[in-house]
């Protein structure tokens, strides 16, 4: 492997300021691929440096290394001169020593305010005080404002409810405000962004490099690059292909240095694509900057070309499946395998033998009740195997022990005994070694000359020499077609960056606004139901509006509201409890027993069976096993404690707590000042820095983690806090019944999931709202006794809160927007 | 130690093998302890186990279709159906053909519901059947009040409790039920599609799957399974109750999970789940000769569910993580988080 690596300090002029950090030697290999060879790179105070590249260049990679998302193979890292050894860097190191990235993938909590998602970046200062929110509201618009002058983005703002470039612009000034920072890292930060904020980023970029700031900037607008970066560098297969001064560089000679392999990988005959046999039509808008339709036909390859993410996956997955979104766009007359580039996602299944992964292909499209006979599957998969040149001897064996290499082949083989005339691939040979590359690209031009259509996307440029035709994206329509000797990298490359005339359509804004409307009326059902209830018990029984009678009729309520609070933090975590109501009932027999013969055993009791509620959910966390079945059987140890305590109800309250749930003021039913105060304590909790971390983790753990905070820690305390209010409902079944029963949590359960999901929480996690939650568990436990108004049999009481669930779910998900299914 | 490890290896394809070794500690500990225990005790011993292993088998084949899939309705519906059984057969072995249509319609029918709920609306697959079961409670109690007595068609009963030279006729209609299930994983194309399925959903689907039908028949597979279970259960214990079903609710997921069946889903195993029932009812019976009080069988279930999972959970880290790390991740933590139960679709 040969270094065209390039050192800096020594072919740099006067060293404009200080060296921030420096990489040296960064080499990254994935298997057999070389990621990253031999880069060095160093920054220094007030350098823009602009890193450029093809796609698949190795820019990314270079920059989750910087960032310690990653480690390389070899190579160092340093700060100020000093050498810090990568086993103790990460990304919280790196965010120590001031590097900040704002990622091409945004790294927001959606279901968090703007104020808040800056709190996440750096919780430092003065967060425990009140007030805290309208400090960080400040930071916000001020950091806004410092990068963006009139963006008017509200700091209040649910981020989910930004549009793209305001995310991206919320994400900037997130980075560039923190404080203590050196070096920001902007990946694509353009990309959403109209010309004139761009202008703004571009105009602070460069104001604050002057005071020293240094930035990354990495961008396919080359004009861009050379417009901001004082210096550029430009990455090739992995390696430097060239770094030096902007003034340097030029559009045109930076597209040739970004340029891949000069020999051609195949040289192809277009006369072999003549069959007019047609496969797939492409037509309608996606096709409406070229002006004619696309046509595919039996024997050709065609690729698909342009900037990542400018369309070309999207068409490969509406070829495979046309009906999917109502496109009429695109037409396809024969059947479609997939051959996917991204093998761990949706490529292998990890449990299987090579041989079980080939044959699925052909099983998939076989009658289910078939019989599935080895010897057959090995015939065929052989038959498949022997042309891709893959060793038929290791059949068996699991296919993660294969190389990348190998395994794609085994996908390439699948699709090849599933025998479809069109085969659809997504970049394939993505960290695949050059060698089986070749054997790739042999093969495909076989597979399409013996009558097949291959349809090829691929983030690799160079491959593209490999096809009859590429079609080039961008922003999502196809703006050019190439075809034979007019495929070369310099026209696919020219062609990619071309910006494309027609803006997106708003039909989806439509139907968006269609599903508002709905999504409103579902999260006041639980309003609407607790009135609707409340209306008819008294217009039939009138004194049920005493403030006796709401008593009567809500004291009952008041323990399924604290298990609903208790439900709502688990389910804001992207949990669910099935054993919070058995927990509740625990905790009142215990009340009822040893609180009430020896209270200091009791209390120590409480305080143990806190500390194992609170500690399933760090089990739960730390070893990554559904919620659902570890509570579920917890709820059997909650019963079985219980159970050997006081098999049959019974048991009495203690004084002070009866009188703890049993004072009054007259005027005003009790139950109803206390139902308010737990809701008001969940709202609380739920405003505090402590709440907002709580909703993040719900939201994005991933962006949680990458912002520093422990998984772990949090899953404790969100159990913890839950444990609190399921206890403090055990309690206060103690009371009002002044005895207990292990079963008389038992039917909050489902109960409390109900009134979380009626009252709007997300079961997605990360959404709470503590109001209609409470006053989804009022209705529901309203329910048996307006059975009881209606005269109808409390028989159908579970039968009635179990349609109310489903209907309510059936409704959300008739309603669900983008952002909850995301 | 060479014997050790390819045993190790064997072990690894054929999980089921831990439940039948526990199964054998536990009954030669029993039969030495005890003096008590012979071939026969066993033998009643897997009379009640295979109750649950019909019931298991029904879950497993939920569990396997991954993301965190179970079926909770299944406790409602063998209560359900046994009190259907009343109703329809009235102890008359005449009506025996109806009360096992009855049964068979009232699965199809929840499963239906449930594959409605989770495949066709994406409701999260634990508040769909925990809502289903839910209305079934309600049926029971109604159903409750209308049966006429507790008179078992002296057929059923037979086939609940009898013996054929000494082997119960359950126990061989439960092992017959493994043995197909076991051929139906492994030889059908839909037990292929079924692990693929569980396994990695895009990947699935990119290979031409359509998952939607193979999870919808395993929803309704459980509960056809655990309708059958309730009738004869019915039979066995002669008559019905509300609650009977309930035991049967955190048993059968214990009995999939100590089987060997992986709870992520993709890869299941009737054989484990057999011997794992047979396990779950000999630490049950266990506890009663030791005379452990009520609750304490429930927390032994308890833990034994929580202790099995977090072996396993750490099993199937163990497994994945290499994947993840080619992938390039130096943290697979921050990225393979999934909400375990509320998977969108």
């Amino acid at each position: 492997m040969s270094h065209i690596a390039v050192v800096v300090e020594g072919t740099a002029a006067a060293p404009a300021g200080p060296s921030v950090v420096s990489l040296s030697g960064i080499t990254k290999s994935f298997g057999p691929t070389l990621a990253n060879a031999g880069i060095d790179l160093s920054v220094r105070a007030g350098d823009v440096i602009g890193l450029v590249g093809g796609n698949g260049a190795g820019k990314s990679t270079l920059m989750r290394i910087l960032c310690g998302a990653m480690w390389p193979t070899l190579g160092a890292i340093s700060f100020a001169g000093e050498e810090v050894p990568f086993a103790a860097y990460n990304t919280g190191e790196a965010q120590r020593r001031g590097i900040r990235m704002v990622h091409q993938e945004l790294s927001l909590c959606a279901n968090l305010s703007v104020a808040e998602n800056f709190f996440l970046e750096s919780p430092g200062d003065s967060a425990s005080r009140p007030g805290w929110r309208a400090l960080y509201r400040t930071r916000a618009r001020a950091a806004l404002d410092a990068v963006f002058p009139g963006n008017g983005i509200d700091a209040d703002a649910e981020v989910g409810h930004l549009t793209i470039a305001e995310r991206q612009m919320v994400e900037i000034a997130r980075a560039a405000a923190t404080p203590g920072v050196k070096l920001i890292v902007l990946d694509e930060p353009t990309s959403s962004l109209d010309l004139d904020r761009s202008k703004q980023l571009r105009a602070f970029v460069r104001g604050r490099a002057k005071a020293g700031l240094a930035f990354i900037f990495i961008s396919h607008k080359l004009q861009e690059i050379i417009d901001i970066a004082t210096e550029v560098v430009v990455l090739r297969n992995g390696r430097m292909a060239w770094q030096g001064h902007a003034s340097d560089a030029s559009i045109g000679k930076l597209v040739q240095l970004m340029g891949g392999d000069a020999n051609p990988i195949h040289q192809h005959s277009v006369s072999a694509a003549s069959s007019q046999d047609l496969l797939v039509r492409l037509s309608g808008a996606l096709t409406s900057e070229l002006g004619r339709d696309v046509d595919i036909v039996r024997g050709e390859i065609v690729g698909l070309a342009g900037l990542e993410g400018s369309g070309q996956k999207e068409l490969l997955h509406a070829i495979f499946k046309p009906d999917r979104k109502q496109q009429a766009t695109v037409a396809r007359h024969a059947e479609a395998g997939f051959i996917a580039g991204d093998r761990q996602k949706e490529g292998v299944f990890p449990l299987w033998s090579v041989l079980s992964n080939i044959s699925i292909g052909a099983l998939a499209r076989r009658s289910a009740l078939g019989v599935v006979s080895e010897r057959a599957n090995s015939d065929t998969a052989k038959r498949a195997a022997s042309k891709l040149r893959l060793d038929d001897t290791r059949f068996q064996s699991n296919i993660t022990e294969l190389s990348g290499g190998n395994q794609q082949k085994a996908l390439v083989a699948r699709a090849l005994v599933a025998d479809t005339p069109v085969i659809l691939l997504d970049d394939p040979t993505r960290g695949v070694d050059i060698a089986t590359k070749q054997d790739f690209y042999r093969l495909c031009n076989e597979v399409a000359r013996g009558g097949r259509a291959l349809i090829w996307h691929t983030t690799e440029d160079a491959e593209l020499l490999a096809c009859d035709r590429v079609l080039v994206f961008s922003g999502g329509h196809i703006v050019s077609e190439l075809a034979g000797e007019a495929i070369t990298e310099q026209a696919i490359v020219g062609a990619s960056f071309a910006q494309p005339a027609v803006s997106q359509s708003n039909v989806a804004s439509k139907r968006t606004a269609m599903a508002g409307l709905g999504r409103k009326l579902v999260n006041a059902a639980p309003f609407i139901g607790l009135a609707a209830v409340l209306a008819i018990m008294i217009a039939i029984n009138p004194a049920v509006a005493s403030t006796f009678g709401l008593d009567l009729l809500l004291m009952p309520a008041l323990s399924l509201v604290l298990v609903t609070a208790a439900q709502m933090f688990i389910v804001g975590g992207s949990e669910i409890d099935l054993g919070v109501g058995a927990f509740a009932g625990l905790v009142s027999v215990l009340s009822a027993t040893l609180l009430y013969d020896q209270p200091w055993l009791g209390t120590v009791a409480l305080v143990a069976a806190l500390a194992a509620y609170a500690g399933l959910g760090g089990v739960i966390q730390a070893r990554r096993i559904p919620a659902i079945v570890v509570t579920l059987g917890a709820s059997f140890i909650w019963v079985g404690i219980g159970y050997a305590l006081q098999p049959t109800p019974g048991g009495a309250s203690p004084d002070w707590l009866t009188t703890l749930f049993g004072w009054s003021i007259g005027f005003m039913p009790t139950s109803i000042i206390m139902i308010a105060a737990v809701a008001l304590m969940v709202l609380a909790i739920d405003r505090l820095p402590l709440g907002v971390v709580l909703r993040g983790f719900g939201n994005n753990p991933a962006a949680m983690i990458r912002s520093g905070w422990s998984p772990t820690r949090y899953a404790l305390v969100r159990y913890l806090i839950a444990g609190l209010f399921a206890g403090a409902a055990g309690l206060s079944l103690t009371a009002i019944n002044t005895a207990s029963d292990i079963n008389s949590g038992n039917s909050f359960t489902l109960l409390s999931v109900a009134a979380v999901v009626m009252g709007g929480c997300s079961l997605i996690g990360g959404i709470i709202s503590p109001v209609g939650a409470v006053a989804g568990a009022v209705t529901l436990s309203l329910i048996g006794a307006l059975l009881g108004t209606l005269s109808v049999s409390s028989d159908y009481n579970a039968a009635t809160q179990g349609l109310i669930l489903i209907a309510l779910l059936t409704l959300r998900s008739l309603t669900a927007d983008s952002r909850s299914e995301s | 130690m060479n014997a050790f490890a390819s045993f190790g290896i064997w072990a690894q394809r054929n999980r089921w093998i831990w439940a039948a070794i526990g199964v054998l500690i536990l009954w030669l500990v029993l039969s030495v302890v005890t003096n008590r225990f012979s071939l026969s005790s066993l033998s009643g011993v897997i009379l009640s186990a295979s109750f649950l292993t019909i019931v298991a088998i029904g879950q497993m084949f939920v569990v396997t279709t991954g993301r965190g899939n179970v079926d909770l309705s299944i406790a409602s519906v063998i209560t359900l159906s046994a009190f259907v059984a009343l109703l329809t057969i009235k102890g008359q072995d005449a009506n025996l053909a109806i009360g096992v249509i009855a049964a068979i319609l009232l699965g199809l029918g929840v499963g239906a519901l449930n594959s409605l709920l989770v495949v066709g609306l994406g409701i999260p697959a634990i508040i769909a059947t925990l809502a289903t079961g839910y209305v079934l409670a309600t049926a029971t109690l109604l159903s409750n009040k209308a049966i006429p007595g507790f008179a078992v068609s002296p057929a059923l009963k037979e086939l609940a409790t009898g013996r054929i030279s000494g082997v119960p006729i359950m126990a061989a209609i439960a092992i017959l039920g493994v043995a197909a299930t076991s051929f139906v994983l492994r030889y059908t194309v839909f037990g292929q599609l079924l692990s693929a399925v569980g396994q990695n959903r895009a990947a699935a689907r990119l290979a031409g799957i359509r998952s939607g039908p193979v999870v919808a028949s395993a929803f309704i597979i459980s509960s056809v399974l655990a309708s059958l279970d309730g009738l004869l259960l019915g039979a066995y214990i002669g008559g019905a109750f509300l609650e009977m079903g309930q035991p049967y609710l955190l048993q059968s997921i214990a009995a999939v999970v100590l089987g060997g069946t992986l709870i992520f889903g993709g890869s299941a195993t009737a054989l484990g789940t057999l011997f794992a029932s047979i396990l779950l009812i000999l630490i049950v019976t266990t506890m009663q000769i030791i005379g452990l009080p009520p609750g304490a069988q429930d927390i032994v279930q308890g833990i034994v569910v929580i202790f099995v999972l977090a072996l396993a959970g750490r099993q199937a880290m163990a497994r994945r993580t290499p994947a993840d790390l080619a992938d390039g991740d130096k943290d697979p933590e921050a990225t393979t988080k999934v909400p375990a139960a509320v998977q969108p679709r």
